[in-house]
């Protein structure tokens, strides 16, 4: 049992060594990238933590996560590209 | 027991890819080249935690709708991943974002600048 | 602005309200009113942005049963030698690349089969589709960023990075 709040522990340093690449990055979609791969890996430790404390609310945030992690990504993607989002 | 220990390999594995992705974010050095190293976090390193999440809330937990709600999460991180990292990548090109040393080949700007 | 279609509308009305389902995960009476009713208001709006073809071509025994093949068989296979490869790449230290973008064929004619295709190349690590292009014949291109260019000869590199994985998907998509 506590070996899943040893894994999400390790989850979490690391989203902490992306924010490495996120605040020296020397552009846009660099800080992108690894705020993409914060997201995803921040999900993981909540359905960790979930299954450890055994409550099923961490999970609702974690699909809330996985959604407006896809929904930033697209949009700076588009800025990018265009000037202008979506 | 061999339940637990099942579990446990599968989330090793994930953190192990995930250790591997994070080291590319840091040390690889251009831009496209984060982009690769980021897709092995969001496919193996996902996918581990998920197959055993759901292993371990059906089997141990009985309970469905917690192991429902993690295959949900699963496909839809390995299903809308993808497209964000294809939109990203052709932001980043036609923004003017170029790696410093020079590609080996670089078909994109050969058609599509005049 | 396209007319919305019937079959379209039904196809997204299940999606919204499979997702409502397992979201929510109770099946009183008064929920599955209430998530009828959103789901329909969203599918009838959001019909026409999301479905441009033919709503039910999944529904055929043959091309779901080798979708199911595709995506249960050949596809995790590949997955895990790619990321093999990547994850060597990245505890060696990253020096041992040679990033490049190389310009692919592809046999695939419909959107769907297109976006199938550019999405199975995405998601294996070492490859990410730029774009994709049509020239005079109707040919279809895709412009992939390879970490470690091997080939430049576009219909060696074809064969290299999604051999297997289009010889899989031409039996859903065309």
């Amino acid at each position: 049992m506590t070996d899943m709040l040893i894994f999400a522990i390790f989850f979490a340093v690391l989203a902490t060594m992306n924010l490495y690449r996120l605040t020296k990055g020397p552009n846009a979609a660099d800080r992108m990238v690894a705020g993409d791969a914060m997201d995803n890996l921040i999900c993981c430790a909540m359905i960790l933590f979930s299954l450890y404390s055994g409550r099923g609310i961490y999970l609702d945030i974690a699909v809330l996560a996985a959604l407006f992690g896809i929904i930033d990504t697209i949009l700076v993607g588009r800025y990018l590209e265009k000037g202008r989002g979506l | 027991m061999i339940l637990q220990i099942v579990c446990d390999v599968l989330f090793l594995i994930s953190v192990v890819f995930a250790l591997a992705g994070t080291l590319g974010i840091i040390k690889m050095p251009d831009t496209f080249s984060r982009m690769q190293a980021s897709t092995c976090v969001s496919t193996l390193g996902v996918l581990g935690v998920i197959i055993g999440g759901i292993l371990y809330a059906a089997i141990v937990m009985h309970s469905a709708s917690t192991a429902i709600k993690i295959g949900v999460i699963g496909l839809m991180i390995l299903v809308t991943n993808p497209i964000g990292s294809h939109v990203l990548a052709r932001g980043a090109y036609k923004s003017g974002i170029r790696p410093e040393k020079p590609m080996e080949t670089d078909d994109l700007g050969r058609d599509f600048d005049e | 602005m396209q007319k919305t279609k019937f079959s379209a509308v039904l196809a997204t009305f299940v999606l919204c309200f499979a997702f409502w389902i397992l979201l929510t995960w109770s099946f009183t009476l008064q929920e599955l009113i209430a998530g009828a009713v959103v789901s329909l208001l969203v599918s009838l709006f959001a019909a026409r942005f999301f479905i441009h073809v033919k709503a039910g071509w999944l529904v055929h025994p043959g091309r779901f049963f080798s979708c199911l093949l595709f995506w249960i068989f050949i596809f995790p296979v590949e997955l895990i030698k790619a990321n093999l490869n990547m994850a060597k790449i990245c505890f060696g230290g990253c020096k041992a690349i040679n990033p490049g973008i190389v310009k692919v064929p592809t046999a695939m004619k419909s959107d769907y089969g297109l976006a199938a295709v550019s999405n199975s190349i995405t998601l294996t690590p070492g490859t990410i589709t730029m774009e994709t292009a049509e020239d005079e014949e109707g040919q279809n291109w895709l412009y992939v960023h390879w970490i470690n260019v091997e080939e430049t000869d576009p219909e060696k590199a074809g064969n290299a990075i999604k051999g297997t994985l289009e010889k899989g998907l031409r039996r859903v998509w065309e």
